[in-house]
């Protein structure tokens, strides 16, 4: 195989090779082993990690696309390896980072010092359609509202940067999982020869996590997962978790509360329930509370847990704080609660809400990248650099209609890593999400689940939107 | 703690064992008419057809089946039946639409049921889930028929093999019993009504009833070759000893369903127990005579109906007001 298609660009981090060309120190077996196989062999291994992905039936659905009925996530056969040094300055960056989240949730649903302190502007709160003021005075147990974060990172010559923080339910551990097994089993030899961290005790950490947050401190609670259903795009993943943790995968019509419990609809008659973890919206969780046409949901399920009879992991109301208005202010927010440095760097946001950032971001459209303060998933999003003339242009109109509802980050130059494309190994954007958990106490698994901007150029790693993913090897040290 | 079933997982086990017993059964019927049209009479092959819509209580595309003698417009009209049967995407009970909600029933409950389940079961199912009747049709339809069934056998051993013996076992083998207690008396019924429009029946039309259920060794082992519609008869409904028939069915699904205990509606429970303990008391006392032969397997039809509703009452869809809680 060689690497004569593999491009270097200076302003743009490779993860496997030097400005010189020569690998990185993690790369150095794996390149040689790639620069050593034919393009078969490597097509080979490839096609033996779709076949594993399509015989579990690991698929996900792109919303709007009538032919996309479950599809087969792309995945790229070559790991992104991750040195132990940078691992562990992530990890204790994620851990800082939801240890304020969490503090600022409590505080905005409580007492709101940090609004009253003027560190975070109360209309912004107040204005964030994620804030649920039907959770005021709510204290989860342990103080843990967020209790699964998935927090989106991206690496640039700079150093790593928080795109954002995922925390009302974010999904892609199960690929994480199915990654590693299609990985090691097409890598056998490589696999062992890195001393990778495994990542395959997520669900028995979850599990400890989930139990921890049971009402009272109740042990060997009953646990269920909440989910919309077999249409659901993550629906996999929802079912893969239930099995992992060994909980009921429920539907909100499979439940119902009475006298302020939670009950399943069990072949022996009603069985209480005590910790949800939902991947259900807010919006759909309960429609005597929030939507009233969801049938997703169940009626009197907020009730039931603001009476501490159950818990929903995450908690109602987290949004707020991945809002991506919010998420600007995470740094003063680590300051505030912990009286620490951050360790993990936001990007420079731009809040369209206030006038300056406002004109500067129209200005510097085809520099940046626009979001929607209140979509994920890659969705409502220009990327200015590639976007045309007339696109840049329709999408001014909107901002100008509702600055508030926009953020603009710097196109960051995203780290490439190398892929199989085509039958060659080309260098694509990836970013990696990691999953904090938190219970009585703060978990992470040494893992991410690695995304790719498969097509040529792109930005885009969204696995809603087309990208695929890779597994990530954290590499012991 | 033994992990409590919800109910809609156990109505999802007990509907995928329908539904791929359903593609199990028609595979079969479509292997043997398919088969037939290389070398069998016109009038065999309109009987089969009749039958098969008769059993499926289903009209043809073009709403009559007519005898047609010519060759070529036979097997034109054969390709749109075998179409019509296997592939058409408005038909809810063609073998592609069965085998879908079998395996979308399977997905939702993949916790439940083994992960060898699983991969046979999404395996087959992608196998079949692009093909078209025109591939299928230009190969070697029979061989089709032929794999898709067994397929299913092969799924159903592997269940046999891996699962465990809980109660989503047992609602398993419910759902097999409940679908081919309807699909056994309705393919009787349909061979009654289909004999009743020919002019006289033949021994073939009686031997592809016992090929369609596997039975025809079993039928010369207790019979010997001669074809004689009562034993036939007797053979499929009220023989213990052929795994297939209604009573040997009734017999291997009475102890799982004992072994599930008492549903949430205690009621309903019971009245399940009695339709499966009195079909199988009436069975068990034997094919009784060819006069009341359509009435009786209205009446084990019927049945099978009841059994449904009962099942469906007892443990999947209870009132909830009196249901225990725990």
């Amino acid at each position: 195989m060689d690497f004569d298609r593999y491009e270097l660009s200076s302003s743009v981090f490779d993860e496997m090779v030097r400005q010189d060309g020569r690998p990185r120190a993690q790369w150095r077996e794996l390149h040689a082993m790639l620069g050593g196989l034919d393009a078969a062999d490597l097509v080979t291994i490839q096609e033996e990690v779709n076949r594993s992905f399509a015989t579990e039936g690991i698929t996900f659905t792109v919303y709007g696309d009538a032919e996309a009925d479950e599809r087969i996530i792309p995945v790229d056969c070559i790991p992104r390896l991750l040195p132990h040094a940078d691992w562990e300055f992530l990890d204790r960056g994620l851990r800082q980072r939801l240890a304020a989240i969490n503090r600022f949730l409590g505080d905005v649903y409580g007492e709101g010092r940090i609004v009253k302190d003027g560190i975070v502007p109360s209309e912004m709160v107040l204005s964030c359609p994620q804030y649920r003021p039907q959770m005021r005075g709510y204290r989860p147990p342990q103080g843990t509202w967020v209790a699964v974060c998935g927090t989106d990172l991206v690496r640039t010559n700079e150093g790593f940067f928080v795109l954002e923080d995922n925390l009302r339910v974010p999904s892609g551990v199960s690929y994480m999982i199915a990654n590693r097994k299609a990985a090691k089993s097409a890598l056998r030899r490589e696999f062992r020869l890195h001393r990778v961290r495994e990542v395959e005790h997520y669900g028995a950490v979850l599990r400890t996590t989930l139990c921890e947050l049971a009402p009272g401190g109740k042990s060997d609670p009953t646990l269920a997962v909440l989910t919309p259903g077999i249409y659901n795009s993550a629906f996999y993943e929802h079912m893969f978790l239930a099995g992992e943790i060994g909980a009921m995968l429920v539907e909100g019509r499979d439940l119902l509360v009475d006298d302020g419990f939670v009950y399943a609809r069990t072949t022996r008659g009603l069985r209480r329930i005590d910790v949800i973890y939902r991947r259900v919206d807010d919006d759909f969780l309960d429609p005597t509370v929030f939507r009233p046409d969801s049938l997703l949901g169940v009626p009197g399920l907020i009730h039931a847990c603001r009476l501490g009879n159950v818990t929903l992991a995450n908690a109602p109301g987290t949004g707020l704080a991945d809002d991506k208005s919010v998420y600007a202010y995470v740094p003063e927010m680590i300051r505030y609660y912990l009286d620490e440095k951050p360790i993990l760097a936001n990007a420079d946001t731009f809040l369209c809400r206030r006038e300056e950032d406002l004109a500067y971001t129209l200005q510097n459209l085809d520099k940046l990248v626009v979001k929607r303060v209140g979509e994920s998933g890659g969705y409502g999003m220009l990327v200015g650099p590639h976007a045309t003339a007339e696109e840049r242009k329709a999408y001014a109109e909107g901002i100008k209609a509702n600055p508030a509802d926009f953020i603009s980050q710097p196109a960051l130059a995203i780290s490439r890593a190398p892929c199989l494309i085509d039958g060659n190994l080309e260098a694509r954007h990836v970013d990696l999400r990691p999953f904090v958990l938190r219970g009585a106490s703060t978990r992470i698994v040494p893992g991410a689940f690695c995304r790719v901007a498969l097509r040529r150029g792109s930005l885009v790693v969204n696995s809603s939107q087309g990208g695929g993913c890779k597994d990530l090897w954290v590499l012991d040290e | 703690m033994n992990q409590a079933l919800l109910a809609r997982s156990a109505a999802g086990l007990y509907w995928m064992s329908r539904y791929l017993t359903r593609v199990e059964h028609l595979s079969r019927l479509l292997y043997l008419q398919t088969e037939a049209l290389s070398d069998r009479p016109v009038r065999d092959i309109h009987f089969g057809w009749t039958r098969i819509y008769h059993a499926l209580g289903r009209e043809p595309p073009w709403g009559v089946l007519d005898q047609i003698e010519d060759d070529d417009y036979l097997l034109a009209d054969s390709f749109t039946l075998v179409g019509d049967l296997t592939f058409e995407e408005t038909n809810p009970s063609s073998i592609r639409a069965c085998f879908g909600l079998g395996r979308d029933n399977a997905r939702q409950m993949r916790q439940h049921i083994s992960a060898a389940m699983w991969t046979q079961l999404n395996l087959a199912f992608l196998g079949i889930r692009d093909l078209t009747i025109e591939a299928v049709w230009r190969l070697n339809p029979e061989g089709f028929f032929a794999d898709t069934e067994a397929m299913i056998h092969k799924f159903w051993g592997v269940t046999a093999a891996t699962m465990y013996r809980g109660d989503g076992w047992r609602f398993i083998q419910l759902g097999n019993l409940v679908e081919r207690i309807q699909l056994i008396s309705a393919l009787l019924l349909a061979q009654s009504s289909a004999l009743a429009e020919a002019d006289e029946g033949t021994d073939a039309d009686w031997i592809s009833l016992l090929r369609q259920f596997h039975a025809r060794a079993a039928y010369n082992q207790r019979f010997g070759v001669q074809i004689a519609a009562d034993r036939v008869l007797s053979l499929l409904v009220s023989d213990p000893q052929l795994p297939g028939s209604l009573l040997g069915s009734l017999l291997y699904a009475q102890t799982h369903f004992h072994n599930l205990g008492t549903g949430p509606d205690a009621k309903a429970t019971d009245a399940a127990g009695e339709t499966i303990s009195s079909l199988t008391q009436s069975l068990a006392g034997g094919w009784v005579t060819r006069e009341n032969e359509r009435e009786q397997l209205l009446g084990i039809n019927a049945a099978g109906r009841e059994l449904h509703d009962r099942i469906n009452l007892a443990f999947f869809d209870y009132a909830l007001e009196d249901a225990p809680r725990a």
